[in-house]
Formats: structure tokens, C-alpha cells, sequence
């Protein structure tokens, strides 16, 4: 029978330089699973993400934990940078218990990461391209997406902005019906200016002008995104074209004051202006905030928000544990339910209870002194009919180096009579 | 005797149904419910038709339109709120206002229900088309200025919240500042301008049904007061461009006003309003 055994590096046991050392691209994913494959595993999938590389293989007798992770080094040749101590593994449940860990987002830097999913998702379509999968890490896998959906649907561990940008972005929603007819001003080129910028583009914003006191650096932030410059002596007047404006300038004083904004605000029909001040010290007077239809926002603020999203993503996680467990426990039950003992027991069930059901219904059409016989009869021919499979199945169990043809007999058997313990998990819906 | 029944069996029921589809859009908006989510639409459906149906069957039944008493105008009020909301709701998609907009419906239909008579015999004035106009008018003025109040309400506690970096639910579920202005503002300017109808159908009306009019009518007084209120801030916001807090703290001004003529006027000022 198949064990399972998981190895990886993470950002719990490796700083970014090592994981960085051991991240691996698409085409060198389908390498490394490939060279996996022919030696040490019946079935692989590997999952490398910018926080984690960790490889998924079963195999009926799963090779030294340690030979693998050499491998790994070897193959990105990170011998010597990368240790055996920044890996960390796990075998059969506990191993699944960590997939479906990772899948949930729980496990990632920070937490209801969104991106994990779609990254698993990834891993196994490569896999299954490769025809590296089998019946358990394929169920293993599609219970790892499942856990991943479920959470995202039955919890809100994804809620809120947990960044400083996306907390911006996630703001101006609420105060803009529509991103797409409003205009952001971005005055300086800090890097979480040009990141926030660069989310509100993404949700299709109309207009961007970009202002800077080296107009070099504007015209090159605007080559590399869209939108057009602004005369850096000209903020005040580009205040009243602009619905949102990002301010990320190094100045002693407050850029734009409260005396600004007010004769700005008449020009523009008082239309809201959404100021966010991630200059450090502040450009924008705090005074502006109390403006009518003026908001502002400053870095403290805006961490803040950040914060309390963390921790309302922390009181998640009994939730998320929850459906964890019960997953956990489904797959356990179909895991078990792939045993050759377990399989022919329930085969036999299966064909018995028609039997008898048959007999019953049909037993009266039948003299009294010949019911006896047709119970006999019926059951010599089930024995009959079933031993074929029966030798086949136990055959194939006593033979590990057919062990993933064994599965596969199993997995088919058990989905065309449709025997109990293939429906308990409910995988066909998946 | 039947239409009777079903006007009896529902005098009951409307506010019974109303407070069931309240329940549903709160436990929805403060619990995130699933179930209550499914269902509320549905039911809001239903609690509309049977609305419309039991004003349907009163007026056959009694052989008049419901406006002519408080309390049967509080009934029509409700119906309106509740077919204006669902309007917008199927319009906008937008679904967490339900609880703070059918919250007035419901308010309105158990007054209604709790208080209302059955009369057979009302004053001839009462039977005049032009009247049905004119009632049919200024309650669609009625039910803008109502819709207006509640989504500025709304607007004004979403400002609070994003103004203070104070986050809770509202700030979580509400729609965005500016969709609720844009409600706000399309409902006062539909009220006003239905207001406006059934105030000058009323003025056409009135030298016509009485012999010695009297133009110090205090219900008169006060719905001219509103319309004028609604005019300044309308004026406002093109001259001088009040937008947003400003206009939401008119709005809800105007509803204020809208309660007390409801209320104070009818029950403790007498006029020609007064029928019975």
C-alpha cells in the first residue's frame, strides 16, 4: 500500500535567501517532478511558491527523507547555502493535514493568503499533464482545493486589506461607485505609492497623473505604467481634477494644507477627495481631514486598518481548523476505504445485498421445498462471479511493484459498483 | 362577506409579514446569515404582492381607494416604500439597505393595521378623481422623500465611520458612499417632483370641491414648508454645490418635517384635511 510523504522549505524554516535558492520555475517544476518520478516516487506534484517549495510523493516504500531534500539542493545547485535543517517533512496524515494546511492559506506569511489556491491548482494541472498522479495524490489534491474553496466560502480568513496599498485601494471603494470615471494623482515615487498606484490601475482606474520634483523620474514612472505629468509647482491645480491623491514625498512641511483643499474643494463642486498621506513625515496637514467630503488617510491610519483585518483573519482560524478536521477526516475514511481487505469485503456486501433482496422479492414464485435451493444456487454463482476479483485484487496487494495498478483496480472497482466508503467523501462531486 | 375575510385575515398578516422580512434583511445584514440571505428576496416579493392585494381588495371592499383617513394613507405609504426598495434593490443589486428601508414600511403598516377602521360611508368630497390624483401624487412624494432619508441616514453613518477610522458592519456591508448618495439624491428628486405634482393638483382641486376655501390649512401649510425646504436644498446643490454630508443632513431634515405633518398635523391640528 502507497505511503505518503511530504518535504519542503518554508518561510518558517528559511530566510528569502535560501528560499529564493530552492524556488523553482514552471519547465524546472516539470523536471524535478520528472526526475522524481523515475526513482523515488509513484506519484509527485511539487508546489514552489516565492514563501515555500514542498514536493507531495507516495510511493510503497517511501525513499530516505534525507536523499530527497539532497536531491532538491542538487538540482538547484544550492549545495552548501541551502542545509537539511531548513527542510522540514511529514508522513501520511500528518503530511495531509500540511497540504490542506497550505491550501487554506493558514500556513502562508499572511494569513487567507488568496494567491495559495490558485498556486496549488497550479502544481497539480502540472502534475497531471505529466501523468504524475495517481488515485491518492489525485484525491489528495482535489481535497487539498476543496479545503481551499470551503474555506474562502465558509470563513472570512480572505476579509480585509492586509497591506498598506491594498488597505488604500480597498478605502477608495467605498467612497467611489466606479474607479473607472475617477482620476488618482500620485505626488512622489516611493515604492508603496507606486504599489498603491499600481492597484488602483488594476481595478481600472480612469486617469493617472504622476507628479515628482525630479520630472525625470516622473516621466519614467509613467513610461512604465500609463497616464500622463504633472508640473511638480502645479499640485494645487491638478488638486481639482484628481478624485484620489497618493502623497509619498520626503518634505519638512505639509505640501498640501488645509487652506489648499478648501479652495479646491469649492472648484471642484465639493466632489470627495480621498487623500493618502504614506509620506513619513506627513505631507498632507492633518487638519484637511476635517473638511467636509475630504478624507484622509495616513500611514498610521491605514496600519491601523491593516491590523485589525490580521486579527479579525486570526479569530478565523477555529473555523478554518474546523473544516480542516472534517476534511481531514474524509479523506482518512476514503484512504481507508482503498485497502484490499476493506474493498473485497464491501464488493461482497454490495453483491450480497442484491442477492438477498432478489431472493426475497422473487422467493414465493418457488415451491417451499425448492427456496432453500435457490438460496444455495444464488450464492454459488455471487462466490463465483466474485472470485476472479478477489484473486486479482490480493494478487496485486502481495506484489508492492504493482502497488499503483493495485489502486487504480480499487479506485475503479469501488466507482462502477459505487461501494460505500467511494461516496462517503463526496468526490465524484468535485 | 369573502372580500371582507381576506381584508381582515390581512389587516393582520401585512404587519405579521413585514416584521418577518425586517428580521430577515437584519439577521442577514448583522450576521452575515446564509439562509436569511436566500430567502429575504423571495419573501420581500411576497410581502409586496399580498400589500397590493389587500389594498386592492379593501378598496373593492368598501368601495373606496384607502386615502382617506391617517391611517389607511399609512398603509399606501408602506406599500409604496416597500415596491420603491424593491425597485431599487432589483435595480442596483444592492441588498444590505433592505433592513433600514422596510424597517419605515413596517413601522408605517403596523400603525396602519393597529388603527384603521373599516368605513363604508365617507364624505362625497372624498369620491373626486382629481383627489385621487392628487392623494396618488403626494404620497409618491412622500415614499422619494422616505427612500431619501433612509439611504442619507445610511450615507451619513458610512461618512462617520470612514471620516473616524472607525470600522464596523455598516462600513463592512453598506454599498459605497457614492451609490448611496446617488440613491439618496434620485429619491428626493423623484419625491420632490411628484410633491410638486400633487401639490399644484391639490391647489387646482381644492376652490373646486369646497365653497369657502381656506388657504391656512395647517397641513397645507406644513407640506408647502417641506416642498420649500426641498427647493432650497435643491437650489443649493446646483448654486452652490452642496454635495454629500450637507445634503444628506437636508434630506433628513425634510423626512422630520414629513413625520411631524404626518403625525402632529393630522392629530392635533384640525382642517380641511381632517374628513372624519
Amino acid at each position: 500500500m502507497s505511503e505518503l510523504l511530504s518535504i519542503g522549505i518554508s518561510h518558517h524554516t528559511a530566510s528569502l535567501d535560501i528560499r529564493e535558492k530552492m524556488w523553482l520555475n514552471v519547465d524546472e517544476t516539470k523536471e524535478a517532478v520528472s526526475h522524481l518520478l523515475t526513482k523515488r516516487f509513484q506519484e509527485c506534484v511539487v508546489i514552489s511558491t516565492c514563501n515555500r517549495t514542498e514536493l507531495y510523493g507516495t510511493a510503497s516504500k517511501l525513499p530516505d527523507p534525507s536523499d530527497v531534500k539532497k536531491f532538491l539542493i542538487d538540482f538547484k545547485k544550492a549545495t552548501g547555502s541551502v542545509l537539511d535543517e531548513h527542510f522540514t517533512n511529514a508522513i501520511g496524515t500528518n503530511a495531509v493535514h500540511h497540504l490542506f494546511r497550505v491550501a487554506a492559506g493558514i500556513e502562508s506569511q499572511v494569513i487567507g493568503d488568496i494567491q495559495i489556491l490558485n498556486q496549488v491548482k497550479e502544481s497539480f494541472q502540472i502534475s497531471r499533464e505529466l501523468d504524475a498522479l495517481g488515485p491518492l495524490l489525485n484525491h489528495l489534491m482535489q481535497s487539498a482545493l476543496h479545503v481551499g474553496k470551503r474555506v474562502r466560502t465558509e470563513t472570512q480568513i480572505c476579509e480585509g486589506a492586509v497591506s498598506i496599498s491594498y488597505a488604500a485601494v480597498e478605502l477608495a471603494n467605498k467612497i467611489f461607485a466606479d474607479l473607472s470615471k475617477k482620476a488618482v494623482l500620485l505626488i512622489g515615487a516611493g515604492e508603496t505609492g507606486e504599489l498603491t498606484l499600481k492597484h488602483l490601475i488594476g481595478r481600472g482606474i480612469g486617469n493617472v497623473k504622476v507628479a515628482n520634483r525630479t520630472r525625470e523620474k516622473a516621466d519614467e514612472l509613467v513610461a512604465r505604467m500609463s497616464g500622463s505629468v504633472v508640473d511638480y509647482k502645479d499640485l494645487q491645480e491638478a488638486l481639482r481634477s484628481v478624485d484620489i491623491v497618493i502623497s509619498s514625498v520626503t518634505s519638512p512641511s505639509y505640501i498640501v494644507q488645509p487652506h489648499h483643499v478648501q479652495s479646491v474643494m469649492k472648484r471642484r463642486s465639493h466632489n470627495p477627495l480621498f487623500l493618502i498621506d504614506i509620506g513619513v513625515p506627513r505631507n498632507v496637514d492633518p487638519r484637511c481631514k476635517k473638511i467636509d467630503n475630504v478624507f484622509l488617510y495616513d500611514i498610521d491610519s491605514l496600519h491601523t486598518i491593516v491590523e485589525r483585518n490580521v486579527d479579525h483573519r486570526r479569530d478565523e482560524l477555529p473555523k478554518v481548523d474546523k473544516i480542516i478536521e472534517e476534511e481531514l477526516n474524509a479523506f482518512v475514511k476514503w484512504r481507508n476505504s482503498l485497502s484490499v481487505g476493506p474493498t473485497i469485503h464491501d464488493l461482497r456486501d454490495a453483491f450480497e445485498s442484491i442477492r438477498a433482496e432478489e431472493v426475497e422479492k422473487n422467493i414465493n414464485r418457488f415451491s417451499p421445498d425448492d427456496r432453500q435451493l435457490v438460496d444455495i444456487v444464488t450464492k454459488r454463482i455471487i462466490n463465483k462471479i466474485l472470485h476472479q476479483p478477489t484473486t486479482a485484487l490480493k494478487d496485486g496487494a502481495e506484489d508492492q511493484a504493482r502497488d499503483k495498478e493495485t489502486l487504480l483496480r480499487i479506485h475503479a472497482l469501488r466507482e462502477l459498483f459505487g461501494i460505500a466508503g467511494h461516496k462517503l467523501n463526496g468526490n465524484e462531486k468535485r | 362577506m369573502f372580500l371582507q375575510t381576506i381584508v381582515d385575515v390581512l389587516v393582520v398578516a401585512m404587519p405579521l409579514f413585514y416584521g418577518v422580512v425586517v428580521f430577515l434583511y437584519a439577521l442577514s445584514f448583522f450576521t452575515e446569515s446564509a439562509p436569511a440571505s436566500r430567502f429575504k428576496p423571495a419573501l420581500l416579493r411576497i410581502t409586496v404582492f399580498l400589500h397590493l392585494l389587500y389594498i386592492l381588495t379593501r378598496t373593492v371592499a368598501f368601495d373606496h381607494p384607502p386615502i382617506t383617513t391617517v391611517y389607511e394613507i399609512m398603509t399606501i405609504l408602506a406599500a409604496c416604500i416597500a415596491v420603491g426598495y424593491l425597485y431599487i434593490e432589483m435595480r442596483t443589486h444592492a441588498r444590505n439597505t433592505g433592513f433600514f428601508i422596510l424597517l419605515l414600511a413596517f413601522i408605517f403598516q403596523l400603525a396602519s393595521s393597529l388603527f384603521i377602521k373599516d368605513l363604508i360611508e365617507i364624505d362625497p368630497v372624498l369620491r373626486s378623481r382629481l383627489l385621487g390624483f392628487h392623494v396618488s401624487a403626494t404620497l409618491l412624494g412622500y415614499t422619494g422623500i422616505s427612500l431619501s432619508a433612509a439611504y442619507g441616514f445610511l450615507y451619513l453613518m458610512l461618512y462617520h465611520e470612514i471620516k473616524s477610522s472607525r470600522f464596523g458592519v455598516i462600513y463592512k456591508r453598506l454599498p459605497n458612499l457614492e451609490m448611496l448618495e446617488k440613491m439618496s439624491t434620485n429619491s428626493e428628486m423623484f419625491g420632490f417632483l411628484t410633491l410638486s405634482v400633487g401639490i399644484a393638483i391639490g391647489f387646482f382641486w381644492l376652490p373646486l370641491a369646497f365653497d369657502n376655501v381656506s388657504y391656512w390649512d395647517p397641513k397645507l401649510i406644513g407640506t408647502l414648508f417641506i416642498w420649500v425646504l426641498y427647493l432650497i436644498g435643491i437650489v443649493a446643490k446646483r448654486r452652490f454645490g452642496w454635495q454629500g454630508r450637507k445634503m444628506m443632513i437636508v434630506s433628513l431634515v425634510g423626512f422630520g418635517f414629513v413625520f411631524l405633518s404626518m403625525t402632529l398635523i393630522n392629530f392635533w391640528l384640525s382642517g380641511f384635511h381632517k374628513f372624519h
